[in-house]
């Protein structure tokens, strides 16, 4: 294919601008467009940006003027930063992506569009199969807003893409990532003084390095395939055994405490927890990556242990 | 260890204490002293506290199930004298399916079946348990039963597991087997809908009988409290001649006397993964494999005679 044109909607989020920098770089890629209210954390050369709130629906003129066959799904907010409230999140989500599709039917040169969604919608559930497969979303109820949100927004392109069938839908299920340049959910808990842990409960965790997750997005760019695939390391590990690595004291605390706890936790200043993390530090999620080896054809280069090392390194 | 050799390793302990050596350091010092054996044991133990513990992708860690052996080795040899009968039937090695009665309660007969496996075999293997899923809901239990082999009971995780090639032990009478009274023990209960054969036959793996006597009278169950039960969130509430009268005491197993006979394994790879989907050969494979172990059973309790003595 000469001379693709890919837009990628939050591109001034960190993995946005890597994955701008880095198909910019590419001769294939005849133009990249980004599409963010913030400004990208560093100069990119010859990425067009359009300052557009992706919940706005003016958006839908600038997506069809930019004539892109690739979109980029990259902003879905997987914990609110400090200061956006829960409803904007889930705004931003839900709403966000419905005018991203609203637009995208108004753009017909359009052929795949690649979301960076979360393995989140699988829940952590105590009787949860070790490693999620593609098809098993439906094992257990929706039980967080998050998780909710997330279905919502794979029914919606799911929805689409039924609707047009030569555009093809590439939901990357992510597990969370870990970096030395990202701060998440996980990072910050692993920075805290203590780590807060369900005594008794060592869960498996599985994470994905920040590289891999943006080659990972890179491939899917490259090959889209249609439906679901799961984005992680290869395997788990124990909690107790990431914390270790950390070099953090454990905080084991009874179930019926760990709400309190870290809610006064919380009032002090130090980081809240979501619904789905505080899910995750008791039962723990992994997902086969199978699909995403085979058919899309990354293979991770960093196992969730590696990626907790480097993490500590850094 | 002997009385000299573990007063050497105090003694050496000590001196890398008083060196200024912080306590793994002193320890280690402290394991020169020790017999071979011994002082490989610390070494896990030490590798252990520092974090460097090997586990697979299930959470199971060969070491830790090493290091909690002799418990379960006690209860075998001289608790429960457990007479093991054709072990060397379980394939030594590739992807097998052990289906087993169930009963008492807690899953000691999974513990059991896996010493004789580790210590009677020919080429000894860790088996993995599929555990009834409430027990991933409780705190230690949940931790405690991944490392030493189990797994949720889903059928992707009986799948996934077998296409790894690992010795797999199922207990196809489910929560149903361990909840059932004193007087119906030994007669088996419904094999569910053999989703076990399914799961063989999808991954061709030979289907091991295994019949276990002696687990049903280590907590003869007089009563049910069903209302208790759900308060806990189990799935029943046992009664027994010593719980819960007894506390935390009450959880000690009666010392019966206990047989396990490894069947003829049951062929399943030339029927081929497609199968998985023919209802009436998976009822029947289930069936021959429920009658195999009941006429077992039954062999077997003639065998043991007393229950106790």
């Amino acid at each position: 294919m000469a001379g693709r044109r890919v837009l990628i909607t939050g591109v001034g989020s960190y993995l946005g601008t890597l994955l701008a920098a880095r198909l910019e770089r590419d001769p294939e890629f005849e133009a990249v467009v980004g599409l963010d209210t913030r400004v990208p954390r560093r100069a990119l050369e010859r990425t067009q940006l359009i300052h557009a709130d992706i919940r706005d629906p003016g958006i839908a003129p600038l997506i069809a003027a930019a004539e892109v066959d690739t979109v980029v799904h990259n902003s879905i907010v997987r914990q609110p930063t400090t200061g956006m409230s829960a409803r904007a999140m889930h705004d931003i989500n839900v709403i966000g992506s419905l005018q991203l599709l609203g637009a995208c039917e108004q753009a017909p040169s359009i052929g795949a569009i690649v979301i960076r969604g979360s393995a989140g919608i699988y829940g952590a559930e105590p009787h949860a199969p070790q490693f999620f497969g593609e098809e098993m979303t439906r094992l257990f109820p929706l039980r967080t807003r998050f998780q909710r949100d997330v279905a919502e927004i794979e029914n919606y392109f799911e929805t689409y893409s039924v609707r047009h069938p030569q555009v093809t839908c590439t939901m990357m299920r992510y597990q969370p990532a870990i970096g030395r340049s990202l701060r998440t959910q996980i990072t910050r808990y692993l920075s805290q003084p203590a780590c807060p842990t369900y005594l008794g409960f060592d869960p498996r965790i599985q994470l994905v390095h920040e590289e891999d997750a943006l080659d990972a997005l890179v491939a899917a760019v490259r090959r889209p395939v249609r439906g679901a695939v799961n984005v992680a390391a290869r395997g788990t590990i124990g909690l107790a055994r990431m914390i270790r690595m950390a070099r953090r004291p454990p905080l084991p605390l009874a179930g019926p405490l760990f709400g309190p706890v870290t809610g006064v936790a919380r009032r002090l200043g130090l980081d809240a927890y979501s619904d789905d993390f505080r899910r995750l530090l008791r039962y723990g999620r992994g997902v086969d990556i199978a699909r995403l080896e085979t058919e899309v054809g990354h293979r991770p280069r960093y196992s969730t242990a590696e990626a907790v090392e480097d993490w500590v390194r850094g | 260890m002997t009385e000299p050799s573990a007063l050497a390793f105090m003694r050496r302990l000590r001196e890398g204490l008083d060196a200024g050596l912080d306590l793994p350091d002193a320890l280690t010092r402290g394991a020169g002293a020790l017999p071979r054996d011994a002082r490989d044991t610390l070494d896990r133990v030490l590798r252990r506290l520092e974090g460097e513990q090997q586990d697979d992708e299930w959470g199971f860690d060969e070491d830790f199930t090493d290091l909690v052996e002799p418990f379960f080795g006690f209860l075998f040899d001289r608790w429960w004298r457990v007479k093991v009968e054709g072990v060397h039937r379980v394939p030594a090695h590739g992807r097998v399916l052990l289906a087993s009665n169930h009963a008492g309660i807690l899953p000691w007969d999974a513990t059991m079946i896996s010493v004789a496996l580790l210590r009677q075999h020919p080429l000894p293997r860790h088996p993995r348990f599929l555990v009834l899923n409430w027990a991933f809901d409780l705190p230690w239990i949940s931790a405690f039963m991944r490392r030493v082999g189990g797994v949720v009971a889903s059928p992707y995780n009986a799948l996934r597991l077998l296409e790894q090639d690992h010795l797999v032990a199922v207990f196809p009478e489910g929560v149903k087997g361990t909840g059932k009274p004193f007087g119906e023990r030994y007669r088996l209960q419904r094999f569910g809908r053999g989703g076990f054969v399914e799961i063989a036959l999808r991954a061709g793996a030979p289907i091991v009988p295994v019949a276990v006597v002696g687990s049903e009278e280590i907590y003869p169950k007089l009563a049910d409290v069903q209302p208790v039960a759900r308060l806990l969130g189990a799935p029943f509430f046992p009664v027994t001649p010593t719980f819960p009268w007894l506390g935390p005491l009450g959880v000690v197993p009666l010392p019966s006397k206990w047989r396990i006979e490894f069947l003829e394994p049951i062929e399943t790879a030339s029927f081929g993964p497609e199968a998985a989907a023919d209802r009436a050969l998976v009822l029947e494979l289930a069936e021959r494999v429920r009658d195999a172990i009941q006429q077992a059973l039954y062999a077997n309790l003639v065998r043991r005679g007393s229950a106790f003595i």
